[in-house]
């Protein structure tokens, strides 16, 4: 072995070196970084929000795929419905409609002095193109609009439909965003145009994108005066629930819609934060519960329905699921509070909270399902065991599970969750291959229960198990009563004569329960406050402000101003 | 010659075989895009029978085509370079997500690998050099480093050095508020700070096993009798280490590290869910959630042509590095 | 990925099966001991755990708590005992661990020494099937065949993990057994007449245990850290509990943002933990591999009594 007196030195030296070399590239890094971070106050009037995966530079109205701002924020509907309490429809580029006698012609007035943010003057002849175009291309139309459109005089457009439509309002005046003639009778193919410049009357216009993050800029042609006052919106994308508390914290985003496990120690930690909750959709217990259609098992007994419905202690799953800031809900499947005016028997509009296990085990005694020695009940040799399915990775319903599997032993009902792919569990619901599974519903498209009701419940909906249900009524439910119901309603604007449908509608559910209602999912949006004022807030909820909703989020855009 | 020709045949074989399997996969997985599509529709508004029909003519997926004629149709696209439409980042195509997408996967992942690789080797020479001295203890702290699953330490680190103390950047490839994407300082400073954390990461997790075998390789050839006719000829310590046993040692790292480049793009899933970096895993991550065949098949296909690449790299090298496989065949 | 850390070159070097079988058990050094105890406390722990903990998935409302009130490791967000389901975990990714050395090492064996041992096409055709296996990228291939299957067991994630990691075992038993198949004792025995499958029992499979052991080790810990980044990323078996899906969930409850060290760090420490463990064992093995890494260690030189001097003198071959 051979000894070198320079060793040592050798081995400190590159050391050194490598320290030295760390060193360099860190500090070259670091400065890069400083600069980058968010200015403090608000003078420059620009806000941050999180935003879902950006997929690709699309902001075609049309496209199911289109990036969050593009239906609402730069382009615009007829009306905007308000989901957040019961209201008229606020005007945005309509200012009236009103139907014919025989439901089959709409006439809308327009906005005058509206412009495209091209410069160009915005008229009927754009609204007539835009629902013409929808009514004969079948990519576009999802609503299954059958009408012709003309513009009788630059301020007022007609849809003529080829039979009574007046349940096709809401999906004409609300859900459909306006699109300028000029830019778009050119365009070869509107289904897969990625309508990279997007020209619409919203409150912002595009101003920069790239694949990490895009800014939208305040469209100086808006029709609203003084409005909006932020000048530069940017979205962030934000994948899952820790980066979206991350990036609260850290004060890079000023507004987020993420559910939160323990939300209110995360916003301790960040005092301009707040929150704000808006529950909108019912989390149900979809039952395949026609056995006439081919639904199998025990749930097909409305008695072991009724005691499932009993014996949930609703205030525990509140609590352990919901993360404590789970809303009550109804029987009536719709929304305490918001909908009351639709509920026709006040006395029962809201979930019992806690168990009510004796009458849950009276009803199943009175059926004929007798307590096996394992504490099981059992009928005719079968076991009341039954299976509930959840997507995997959805923490909430499988915390549902594993809270009601403890709640249902009490009263002699197995409950065996399992936990599949989404695509397993979208395709078993909406083939009728289940037994129970998890969802939510809601948010139609008006508040009028109509859309609800007639998806999830009518017969012309539904498939025997085996076929797709994708229209909707995966619980297989077929009831003669509910179907005439369901077309009377649909036959008139009357909302006394409504109320009364729904009211037929609502005392069949709560006794047949195909849905058996949980609690009403929490919205959680968190806000930061210290760079923009005039967030919806618990006592003026003006909006559903979920920075994903479509339509609501230009409302809430130019409502904001710059904080200091 | 007959060796080069039959290594090109065995790789024109496991490419076929790859390509099919690729294509297979995907294919057999449960539900359909339109199904997909529909439903998650339904959670933003109504949904009508009409819906399905649109939605259909939308996606253009031809059920009714049998799968060998969708596999011809396949193998025709993939020579023509068409690699299909995604659906989860639709309508662009496949081949621009994937090229939007490689370039920072490559960069971070590739780059940590070859520093891991580069520092772990010169750690297990040195423990194998001066075996039983204190290098040597390093070995078990970093093989235990190596057991501790990825993801955890990353998260850990992503909150201690994220979140806690804010020295490295919570999220992306770049910072987006001052800088743009482009041939610049700036630029390439801001994609250096926030590669720091990932690549750290992955330095960390991955170290032990260069380390280890570069160890035990050197001290194996260390007691070969050409060391020892070296050191009694006189030659300088550092000369025999570096050119004499270093040399030798170092060849099963080397196809051990041409083999993992190939995977680099592969292993990069994980490190880009905890770091949300946008490169080509987390693409391949949304393309399994949304049912995404065309963009599944592509990634697909980029991996294995890079681990494909990578190995009959390995496989040429080695003859030129190593002359006795050279003279073996 | 395995990584070899030596030729197949030393193992035989006297070629006696007496040499044989007394190098064949490892002598008990410190390294060895330390990572067998710790291997089998965490084995007794799966085992006999779960009989004595309480329900797992009791829900109970006092949601996150840390430890204490009679919890050792606290709760959960939903008042499930971290302990109890610690103890669950520990069995299920032990599960994982097992199936999945055992389908390797059948595998590998199967078509790394068999093939090579036989020959001719066999050994060409085995030998193609291992490369291409190889080739395939496998952990996209885990994720999109478990998404395949709708519900995924703990069994089902094993063998699937197995599945996509057997390639790289087998090649390298295949250049082992390519290596001592031309040894003379070999060629000694096969002139002589004696069955093929005896020599490849008594000849052959005796040198290659070590080798075996270490491979089967590396796939134990492989399958734990396949495994939890599989369910990471919510494509394991998340029904049931694993050290990964304890993790998972962890994670989606905000567990390290809300300050919950009891439901994030034991799962990760456990795998890390039992990890080194194996890793130790495998170091102890190396040393039967290559008697030369046994003989210059710190702990070896020590014991030829030498003073500081002399030892610094022996130890610095320099640079």
């Amino acid at each position: 072995m051979l000894r070198n007196p320079m060793n040592r030195t050798r081995t400190r030296r590159l050391v050194g070196l490598a320290a030295a070399a760390t060193a360099s590239v860190m500090l070259a890094a670091c400065s890069g970084a400083a600069a980058g971070d968010q200015p403090a106050g608000n003078k420059d009037a620009s806000i941050t929000v999180a935003a879902g995966d950006i997929t690709a530079k699309n902001f075609n109205p049309f496209s199911a795929t289109a990036l969050q701002p593009t239906l609402g924020v730069i382009y615009e509907p007829l009306y905007w419905y308000n989901f957040a309490k019961q209201s008229d429809p606020t005007p945005i580029l309509a200012t009236g409609y009103s139907w014919n006698a025989a439901g089959t012609e709409l006439t809308i007035k327009l906005r005058h002095g509206v412009k495209w943010n091209d410069g160009q003057p915005f008229t009927a002849k754009d609204v007539a193109f835009t629902f013409n175009l929808v009514a004969t291309t079948p990519a576009l139309n999802p609503s299954g609009l059958a009408a012709t459109a003309k513009a009788t005089a630059d301020d007022t457009a007609v849809l003529t439909f080829k039979s009574k439509s007046l349940m096709q309002e809401p999906a004409v005046l609300a859900n459909q965003a306006i699109v300028p003639e000029h830019i778009w009778k050119d365009i070869k193919d509107p289904t897969t145009n990625l309508n990279e410049n997007p020209v619409g009357t919203g409150p912002f216009k595009l101003k920069s994108f790239t694949p990490q993050s895009y800014v939208l800029t305040k469209n100086d042609q808006y029709w609203e005066a003084g409005k909006p006052t932020i000048k530069e919106v940017r979205y962030l994308p934000v994948q899952s629930a820790d980066a979206a508390s991350a990036a609260l914290v850290a004060g890079k985003v000023d507004w987020a819609s993420a559910y939160l496990p323990g939300i209110d120690n995360i916003m301790k930690s960040n005092k301009n934060l707040t929150y704000i909750n808006t529950p909108a959709m019912t989390t149900v217990i979809v039952t395949c519960a026609n056995s006439g259609l081919g639904c199998t098992g025990p749930q097909t007994d409305p008695a072991v329905r009724k005691a499932i419905y009993l014996a949930m202690n609703r205030e525990q799953l509140a609590k352990l699921a919901g993360g404590g800031v789970a809303g009550v809900g109804s029987p009536t499947l719709l929304l305490p509070g918001r909908d009351d005016d639709w509920i026709a028997d006040a006395g029962s509009a809201k979930l019992p909270q806690s168990a009510d296990a004796d009458q849950a085990n009276k009803l199943l005694d009175a059926a004929g399902w007798t307590k096996g020695s394992d504490g099981v009940r059992t009928k005719a040799g079968k076991r009341l065991s039954l299976t509930v399915q959840t997507v995997t990775g959805w923490s909430d319903y499988i915390l549902i599970n594993d809270t009601l599997k403890q709640q249902l032993a009490a009263v002699g009902i197995e409950l065996k969750p399992s936990q599949v792919s989404w695509n397993e569990w979208n395709a078993a619901q909406t083939n009728g291959k289940f037994q129970l599974s998890l969802d939510s519903v809601g948010l139609g498209a008006s508040t009028n229960p109509y859309f609800t009701y007639n998806s999830k419940l009518a017969t012309a909906n539904t498939a025997p198990v085996g076929k797709s249900a994708s229209a909707g009524n995966q619980s297989r439910f077929s009831n003669p009563t509910v179907d005439a119901a369901l077309t009377t309603a649909a036959g008139t604007t009357d909302k006394a004569v409504q109320k009364a449908e729904y009211g037929k509608i609502q005392t069949v559910i709560t006794d047949q329960l195909p849905y058996i209602p949980v609690y009403v999912n929490s919205m959680l949006t968190e806000f930061n406050t210290s760079r923009a004022n005039g967030w919806p807030t618990k006592d003026n909820p003006y909006v559903l402000p979920a920075a994903w909703k479509a339509w609501d989020a230009g409302i809430v855009l130019k409502t904001i101003t710059p904080a200091g | 010659m007959r060796y080069l020709l039959r290594k090109l045949v065995f790789y024109v074989v496991a490419l076929w075989a790859a390509l099919t399997l690729n294509f297979l996969i995907p294919r057999l997985m449960p539900g359909n895009p339109v199904d997909l599509m529909l439903s998650k529709l339904a959670t933003k508004g109504p949904v009508t029978p009409t819906t399905r029909a649109a939605i259909q003519a939308l996606l253009g997926t031809d059920a009714d085509a049998s799968l060998w004629e969708q596999y011809v149709k396949y193998l025709h696209q993939l020579l023509s370079g068409d690699l299909g439409t995604s659906i989860a980042y639709f309508p662009a195509p496949v081949a621009q997500v994937i090229g939007q997408t490689l370039p920072w996967t490559v960069g971070l992942i590739g780059l940590a690998t070859v520093i891991s690789f580069a520092v772990g080797i010169l750690l297990g020479r040195a423990a194998g050099w001066r075996r039983g001295s204190w290098v040597d203890n390093l070995i078990p702290v970093t093989t235990m480093l190596q057991s501790v699953p990825y993801f955890w330490l990353a998260l850990l680190l992503l909150f201690l050095l994220g979140s806690t103390w804010p020295v490295f950047p919570l999220s992306g490839g770049y910072d987006v508020y001052s800088v743009t994407p482009g041939w610049s300082l700036p630029f390439a400073q801001s994609v250096a700070y926030h590669g720091a954390l990932p690549a750290l990461t992955i330095v960390v997790s991955s170290i032990g096993g260069w380390m280890l075998g570069m160890r035990n390789m050197m001290v194996s050839t260390l007691s070969d009798d050409f060391v020892v006719t070296a050191e009694a000829k006189g030659l300088t310590p550092r000369r025999i280490r570096s050119r004499y046993v270093a040399r030798n040692a170092i060849l099963p790292s080397i196809s051990g590290f041409a083999i993992s480049l190939g995977f680099v793009v592969a292993g990069s899933i994980v490190t880009e869910a905890v770091f949300s970096y946008p490169g080509i895993g987390s693409a391949l991550l949304l393309a399994v959630n949304n049912n995404d065949y065309a963009l599944m098949q592509g990634v697909f296909l980029i991996i294995t042509l890079a681990v494909l690449g990578a190995n009959l790299l390995v496989d040429l090298l080695y003859g030129v590095i190593d002359p006795r496989t050279r003279a073996r065949s | 990925m395995a990584i070899t850390t030596e030729g197949p070159q030393t193992a035989t070097e006297t070629g006696s099966p007496v040499a044989a079988t007394r190098r064949r058990v490892p002598p008990m050094t410190l390294k060895l001991g330390v990572g067998l105890s710790i291997a089998g406390l965490i084995v007794l722990f799966g085992l006999i755990g779960p009989l004595l903990v309480g329900d797992p998935s009791t829900v109970r409302d006092i949601g996150l708590t840390g430890p204490g009130n009679g919890f050792v490791l606290g709760t959960t967000q939903s008042g499930q005992d971290v302990f109890a389901q610690l103890a669950y975990a520990t069995r299920g990714s032990l599960i994982i661990g097992v199936v999945v050395g055992a389908i390797t090492l059948l595998l590998s064996s199967f078509f790394g020494v068999v093939g090579a041992f036989v020959g001719g096409w066999a050994d060409e055709a085995f030998s193609l099937l291992t490369n291409i296996m190889l080739v395939i990228p496998g952990l996209p291939l885990v994720i999109v065949i478990s998404s395949y299957v709708p519900n995924k067991s703990i069994w089902l994630v094993a063998a699937v993990l197995a599945i996509t990691s057997w390639a790289g075992s087998a090649r390298v038993l295949r250049g082992f057994t390519l290596s001592v198949r031309s040894r003379d004792y070999v060629l000694a025995a096969r002139i002589s007449g004696e069955k093929r499958w005896r020599i490849l029992l008594v000849e052959i499979l005796p040198n290659l245990i070590p080798l075996l052991a270490s491979q089967v080790v590396f796939a134990v810990i492989f399958a734990i850290l396949g495994e939890a980044g599989l369910s990471f990323l919510g494509l394991g078996a998340s029904g049931s509990f694993t050290w990964g899906t304890m993790l998972f969930y962890a994670q989606n409850g905000l567990a390290l943002r809300l300050g919950a060290w009891w439901w994030f760090a034991p799962p990760g420490l456990a795998i890390a933990v039992f990890g080194a463990a194996l890793s130790l064992i495998n170091f102890s093995i190396d040393e039967i591999i290559n008697p030369k890494l046994r003989s210059q260690t710190r702990a070896e030189r020590n014991k030829w009594s030498m003073s500081r001097d002399q030892r610094k003198a022996a130890t610095e071959v320099s640079a």
